[in-house]
């Protein structure tokens, strides 16, 4: 009984997840993203090609403006990448883990370690060519509550993976 | 006794399970071309179609072997993991702690059984899939990796099984009842629950038949509809009025009945701190409630029932399925408040204090009208001047629809709360039908905090509390405040490691 304490909580001197400093993602990453909207727009492009080679009935007259859709979309597309490239975000704290993502609405969800049910570590095939994992992180409360972290060095996927197995509370 | 510990394959034979499995990926991603192969195959010759159809057959061959290849599991003795390697190009190492494992499932299929090899599938809590799936191993070495995973389990998947399990007869009789729900009880709840249902019914019915009225009291620019005919024999308003006591009348016994037989006699009893449950007049149903897997508790009632002193209960349990997640949401109806103090203090020990209340923004209200209000509205009218005049016979249902549509969105904003204390996190929110739904902070999963980006300088943004039983949110609510309980829940959190389930 002696070694039980019961002080007043001073919540103002609480950590705060909204100050964390935020590791954002690997450059590569961007690369990544890049290639897999590159092979995207390939197919796209080259199908709307396809298309207005072959018609050359009633589109013929609105080839220019398919260009010109087509291209503000790729340009609009690659914009709003990059953004949402630079806004997501991740912090491992001592006993939680955070991530920030989101261009017009920006969210953080945060899981303590004690909540988490499993752990995966998942490569793409060009993520793998850039040394580059995503980590995913598994809790009890459903889809929503789960977090996948892209662009982060296979090594340190590997450490945070093991990280997180050791963290996980044991018992329920 | 197979070693579980080295990483190792499937049956062999299971690659023709994972050839119908990739027959089925490509079905699914290539049937446009497909049905083109198809419909123009007159046009092409025979000796293409065939190339085709051979190429794709040892593609898919080839894929098949390779994921058969590329999917390894194991059991990591050291660190007491399971261990799940998959994919060809892409690949993920899922990696389970053998404690976290609630059920391990042996399943067979048609084709499964056809070959001769079973599905094993773990199954941690949460989550909305299975968490990892192996498709295609023999009998034995699927009981043996049963066994060897639930090895380090102690009591838990008797545990997540008992709760959606009938309970024996015996046992649901020995525990006297300390709440019955009666038979008048029953009828107050069929004749007040749903109400909202039932008025917009018979609002619906009563507006195609005010419109009939009018245009059978000389507006000739409709054609004839069925109505006319039916109502031909009697003064419309006499027939209206009668259609629609009958209406009423017709909803509510439907209404009563439904509720009578799903949850006559309802009896709950209290057994070494569970809450047992009976009920239902031609299929008696039994179900337990053990007061860990509870993650939320909604109370909900309306205007009536408050007069009458009856609200229902619904609990939310801790689910490791969509599927289940209905099956683990258990109603109790029409119980009255002490009865209701009784439960909570059941499950929770203590009944729930409201506490500090947080209000939403203005904006929200503001944007629900926009939203239901001006948006369609304008829509209408657009329509009715650009496109098509007719609408304007129409004009008259605005105003109803504008007052209703405020009344409801108004009741809802002013009853739209969020009340925190010490241990609970209570959000109400409803227009009609007002629901409490109470989650015990250490019930908590996660936490998103949300923000648009112009509503910085307002100071307002969105709370999403993630549990087992599923999601609370409590929209446009001050940032600050939000942030400052959401560093509180997280350190209560995560200095103790306290059971949610």
């Amino acid at each position: 009984m002696e070694n039980f304490t019961n002080e007043t909580l001073d919540t103002t001197q609480l950590p705060r997840f909204e100050e964390v400093q935020m590791t954002s993602l690997h450059p590569d990453y961007w690369k990544v993203t890049l290639i897999h909207l590159g092979i995207l727009f390939l197919i796209l492009w080259s199908a709307l090609g396809f298309l207005l080679i072959m018609d050359e009935g009633e589109f013929a007259t609105y080839n220019n403006d398919f260009i010109i859709i087509g291209i503000v979309l790729t340009v609009l597309v690659l914009f709003f990448s990059r953004l949402a490239f630079r806004k997501k975000a991740f912090a491992f704290r001592e006993h939680d883990v955070l991530f920030r993502s989101g261009i017009i609405a920006t969210s953080t969800i945060v899981i303590p370690y004690n909540r988490i049910q499993h752990v995966a570590l998942h490569e793409g095939l060009i993520s793998r060519y850039f040394g580059l994992a995503k980590v995913q992180i598994f809790t009890a409360g459903g889809k929503e509550s789960d977090i996948e972290v892209p662009g982060i060095e296979k090594i340190q996927a590997e450490n945070i993976k093991q990280l997180l197995m050791g963290k996980i509370q044991k018992q329920l | 006794m197979t070693d579980f510990s080295k990483p190792q394959r499937q049956s062999p034979i299971g690659i023709l399970v994972m050839f119908f499995d990739t027959v089925r990926h490509f079905a699914v991603g290539l049937w446009p071309l497909l049905v083109l192969m198809f419909i123009k195959s007159d046009e092409m010759s025979a000796f293409l179609v065939i190339g085709g159809i051979a190429l794709l057959f040892l593609l898919i061959t080839v894929t098949a072997y390779l994921k058969y290849l590329n999917f390894t599991f194991f059991i990591d003795e050291a660190s007491d993991e399971f261990i799940i390697n998959d994919g060809i190009f892409n690949k993920t190492k899922t990696v389970i702690q053998l404690d976290k494992i609630q059920q391990v499932n042996i399943t067979q299929s048609l084709l499964q059984r056809i070959i001769g090899v079973h599905a094993l599938d773990v199954d941690t809590a949460g989550g909305s899939e299975k968490e990892a799936k192996i498709k295609a191993v023999s009998h034995n070495l699927a009981l043996a990796l049963k066994a060897k995973l639930l090895e380090n389990e102690r009591k838990q998947p008797i545990v997540a099984q008992a709760t959606s399990q009938p309970v024996e007869e015996t046992q649901a009789s020995e525990a006297t009842p300390f709440i019955k729900i009666s038979l008048m009880t029953l009828l107050k709840v069929g004749i007040t629950s749903n109400y909202i249902r039932t008025v917009g019914i018979i609002l619906a019915f009563f507006f195609s038949i005010w419109d009939n009225v009018q245009h059978f009291a000389g507006d000739d620019s409709f054609e004839h509809n069925y109505f006319d005919d039916y109502f031909a024999a009697h003064t419309i308003i006499q027939s209206a009025l009668v259609l629609i006591i009958v209406l009423l009348v017709f909803v509510l016994v439907v209404n009563v009945l439904r509720v009578i037989l799903r949850y006559f006699d309802f009896k709950i009893a209290r057994q070494r701190g569970s809450l047992l449950l009976s009920f239902g007049l031609i299929n008696t149903k039994s179900t337990i409630i053990k007061p860990e897997k509870v993650q939320i508790i909604a109370v909900t009632r309306n205007y009536f029932q408050k007069k009458m002193n009856i609200l229902e209960l619904k609990i939310k349990q801790a689910s490791s399925n969509i599927k289940e997640e209905n099956r683990n949401a258990i109603d109790i109806p029409g119980c009255n408040e002490t009865e209701r103090d009784a439960i909570l203090k059941l499950l929770f020990d203590v009944i729930p204090e409201k506490g500090l209340m947080l209000k939403p923004n203005w904006r929200k209200l503001g944007f629900a009208i926009f939203l239901i209000i001006i948006l369609p509205l304008s829509g209408f009218f657009a329509m009715a001047s650009g496109v098509e005049t007719r609408f304007y016979e129409f004009a008259y249902l605005v105003p109803v629809y504008v007052i209703f549509a405020l009344l409801v969105l108004c009741f809802g904003f002013r009853n739209y709360r969020l009340f925190i204390n010490d241990r609970f996190v209570i959000k109400q929110s409803g227009a009609w039908d007002i629901t409490n739904e109470i989650v015990e902070l250490h019930k908590i999963q996660a936490i998103t905090t949300s923000q648009l980006f112009w509503h910085k300088t307002a100071d307002i943004g969105y709370l999403t509390i993630h549990t087992a039983g599923g999601n609370i949110g409590f929209q446009l609510g001050n940032f600050t405040i939000i942030k400052k309980y959401v560093n509180l829940w997280l350190y209560e959190m995560e200095t103790s490691d306290s059971n949610w389930m």
